[in-house]
């Protein structure tokens, strides 16, 4: 690691994985061998809950996608122009990426969801997952607007400058020196966001989308095994975060090979 | 502009940080195929001047005209003129993300729109040069200081520069690889580039400077022939600085 | 004088304790569904329901406190033991019998369903493929999920279903009837109506809930809810509430 390499910790998501850590006995594999086990031998030894919640919640599964996939990739863009305006040396763009993320930071984000789902409600006429999906978004566009602004930040001014005497203007700078690099060292926090968010879109089962949460609050209601379904559910979290924890890892060691000598 | 218009005209420049003044009335030309060679002690203005001359630092007042362009002329486009002015830094400052071919190929490409074959041919004649070919495919972070210096001053000339500028060049470096950098400073020279260079390297500014230009305190304090300079200094404060140095 | 106050406060409710309840009987509601147990303007926890057990408790001796809990695992709450009872527009199901005991019913309902003013659905037939909203886990909800071709869709809260009907991200609600007349007829009655009382084969009717086995709480509630009937209060309470 070169000694510019600055750390930045941003994130609550799940730790990520170090690709170096071979040992078997690692948390991760820990955590997932006991997941999967546990997923499988319940819904084994007592199908009755086990297997018809199995059953019941698929298709909350990949509404908790959707929603996830759908607002991080609307989150990256708002958090990337969100990131640029935080360092613009334009006096109002500057002052509006600043205003967003205050305001955003400053209200909790079930408060942001209920508000802007009902807001919009009375304003335009847009499915309940876009919804959620344009709330969710709309807070973690601040929050990955300040990951973006602390990794551009990071890389050392002298690439700037080199970029510079070579001829390209600010925006060519930005798009083919700073960014790539940038996205380097945005990478585990823009993973933790991730992971962060995918949990975090248990929130809009309160919206009444119909993610995994809601599909197992709905099985619980009905047939009173709260122990049983929530046991369900927080088993299915863990797998896919753990998995998506691991892939992130790998992502992050391949985008990194031009710091190993 | 006339052929015997000098390429770099500085005409009584001030730079102020806030109050202090880094550039106080400093007036320059540096005609074509000229090799200027800037000393003087540290916070003396010289890499703030070299600065300047490429508008990575902005100037309070004065003018700076490079191949006929007046840098502060409204109209002038500041990156074209750059295209002109290659520059070699202290630091390097390779893009880390790149490997030697592409930080040699990246700026011809997308600013010069050229066919990338033509470029890479232009790019390992390059590192020929330098003689950094066998590590064209290496990232910066795998070569040595020397190493990365050399790849530096091969990237900016993938430009075609008229003039390069050098920012301290050998001050990062280790002492055994001082000497590999300013082997192809001294050859680029000697092919009749145009250069402005601040440095410490005495040995350096004696063998191929034109003109040796010596600052203090943000102001040029004496302009000579290296053989003047260094044996028959005029002003006192030369005369102290060179015997600190030597 | 903090200190001083605490403690008189203390001493009071001690006071107050000993000289009023008999017994205690801590009801968990959910009171967002009005006019049967909802929050008022004072903050204080009002409805159909209330009155009933505040009267029941005068007439069987025990003083009923509310705690304003969740739907969404308030059945959970019951079986751990956080509260001794639940009055919250529960209606009386086989299925729900098996996981708890209920009073005598003290209060029929029928499950209303509710559109836009300007729809022309007259019953859940007219809905196929349509989003149709209940509150979760409640008889209202079950009788969307057993009806063909509709798509459910299921909320905290029956205000959330009526807001989202409101701005059109659904195409009706069901819900008990005085929760449907009271948000039909009154807080959205520009906009919504009812459209049809679901026709069921059972009667529906609500009950008190208790764990399961706790007989002497039961009784109790048994003998307050004949009190009440018998001196006809509940009638009195419907008029006041709901208006019929």
């Amino acid at each position: 690691m070169s000694e510019q390499e600055k750390i930045i910790d941003i994130g609550d998501g799940a730790a990520i994985p170090d690709p170096r850590d071979k040992g078997l006995f690692s948390a991760w594999r820990i955590a997932l061998i006991g997941t999967i086990s546990l997923l499988v031998i319940l819904p084994l030894a007592k199908p009755d809950p086990y297997a018809k919640i199995l059953r019941f919640v698929p298709d909350g599964i990949w509404v908790t996608f959707e929603v996830t996939i759908a607002s991080i990739s609307l989150a990256l863009i708002i958090g990337l122009l969100t990131g640029l305006g935080r360092i613009s040396k334009n006096r109002y763009i500057n002052l509006a990426a600043s205003l967003y993320v205050e305001v955003v930071r400053g209200i909790p984000l079930l408060v942001q969801l209920f508000y802007i789902y009902f807001a919009l409600g009375r304003i335009v006429r847009v499915p309940d997952i876009v919804a959620a999906v344009i709330a969710m978004s709309f807070c973690y566009g601040a929050y990955m607007g300040e990951v973006f602004r602390a990794g551009i930040k990071s890389i050392d001014f002298g690439q700037t400058e080199a970029s510079l005497s070579l001829g390209f203007n600010r925006r060519q700078t930005m798009a083919y020196v700073i960014l790539p690099q940038a996205w380097r060292t945005i990478l585990p926090p823009v993973g933790n966001e991730f992971i962060a968010l995918l949990k975090d879109t248990s929130l809009v089962s309160i919206l009444a989308v119909a993610d995994i949460l809601r599909r197992g609050r709905e099985y619980a209601s009905e047939s009173f095994n709260y122990f049983e379904t929530y046991t369900m559910i927080a088993l299915i979290y863990l797998l896919i975060t753990l998995v998506l924890s691991k892939l992130i890892s790998n992502m992050e060691h391949r985008l990194s090979h031009y710091e190993r000598r | 502009m006339n052929a015997a218009d000098p390429i770099i005209r500085i005409n009584r420049i001030n730079k102020y940080f806030g109050q202090f003044k880094a550039l106080d009335n400093v007036s320059l030309d540096v005609e074509l195929g000229e090799k200027v060679v800037v000393l003087g002690p540290s916070g003396s203005g010289k890499s703030t001047l070299l600065r300047a001359i490429n508008r990575l630092e902005t100037i309070s007042s004065g003018s700076i005209v490079v191949d006929g362009h007046d840098l502060y002329a409204p109209g002038e486009n500041i990156n074209t003129i750059r295209m002109e002015l290659g520059m070699v830094f202290q630091s390097f400052n390779l893009f880390k993300h790149k490997t030697v071919l592409e930080n040699l190929t990246l700026a011809p490409i997308k600013l010069k729109k050229m066919d990338k074959g033509k470029v890479e041919e232009l790019a390992f004649s390059l590192l020929d040069k330098v003689g950094i070919r066998d590590r064209a495919d290496h990232y910066p972070v795998q070569l040595s200081g020397g190493q990365q210096q050399r790849v530096a001053i091969a990237r900016a000339l993938a430009m075609e520069p008229k003039i390069m500028l050098f920012d301290e060049p050998t001050s990062a470096l280790d002492p055994e690889m001082i000497g590999e950098v300013l082997d192809v400073m001294v050859t680029l020279a000697r092919e009749g580039m145009t250069m402005v260079v601040v440095t410490h390297e005495m040995g350096f500014a004696r063998e191929v400077a034109d003109q040796v230009v010596f600052m203090d305190d943000g102001a040029i304090v004496e302009m000579a022939r290296p053989d003047m300079f260094f044996d028959n200094p005029r002003h006192s404060r030369t005369k102290l600085f060179l015997e600190q140095i030597l | 004088m903090l200190k001083k106050a605490l403690l008189t406060l203390v001493a009071l409710s001690t006071l107050c304790g000993s000289a009023w309840a008999e017994t205690r009987i801590v009801f968990a509601t959910d009171a967002t569904w009005p006019p049967m147990e909802f929050v008022n303007g004072q903050k204080e926890i009002v409805g159909f329901a209330i009155d009933f057990l505040k009267a029941a408790g005068k007439e069987a001796g025990f003083t009923p406190v509310f705690k304003n809990t969740a739907w969404d695992g308030i059945f959970a709450g019951l079986a751990v033991g956080k509260y001794d009872a639940i009055s919250s527009s529960v209606s009386i199901t086989e299925e729900r019998k098996k996981a708890m005991d209920f009073s005598e019913p003290y209060f029929t309902v029928h499950q209303a369903l509710i559109v836009n003013k300007a729809s022309t659905v007259k019953s859940l037939a007219d809905l196929k493929g349509k989003k149709v909203g209940g509150q979760i886990g409640t008889t209202g909800y079950f009788a969307i999920k057993a009806a063909d071709g509709l798509v459910p869709k299921s909320y905290d809260e029956i205000g959330l279903a009526m807001e989202d009907l409101n701005v059109g991200r659904i195409d009706a609600v069901v819900c008990d009837d005085p929760v449907a007349a009271n948000y039909a007829l009154d807080k959205y009655k520009e906009k919504l109506k009812i459209a049809a009382v679901l026709k069921t084969d059972k009667v529906e009717s609500y009950g008190f809930a208790v764990k399961k086995g706790n007989k002497k709480i039961l009784d109790l509630l048994n003998k307050g809810i004949e009190a009440v009937r018998a001196k006809g209060i509940d009638q009195e309470l419907k008029k006041k509430w709901i208006g019929q």
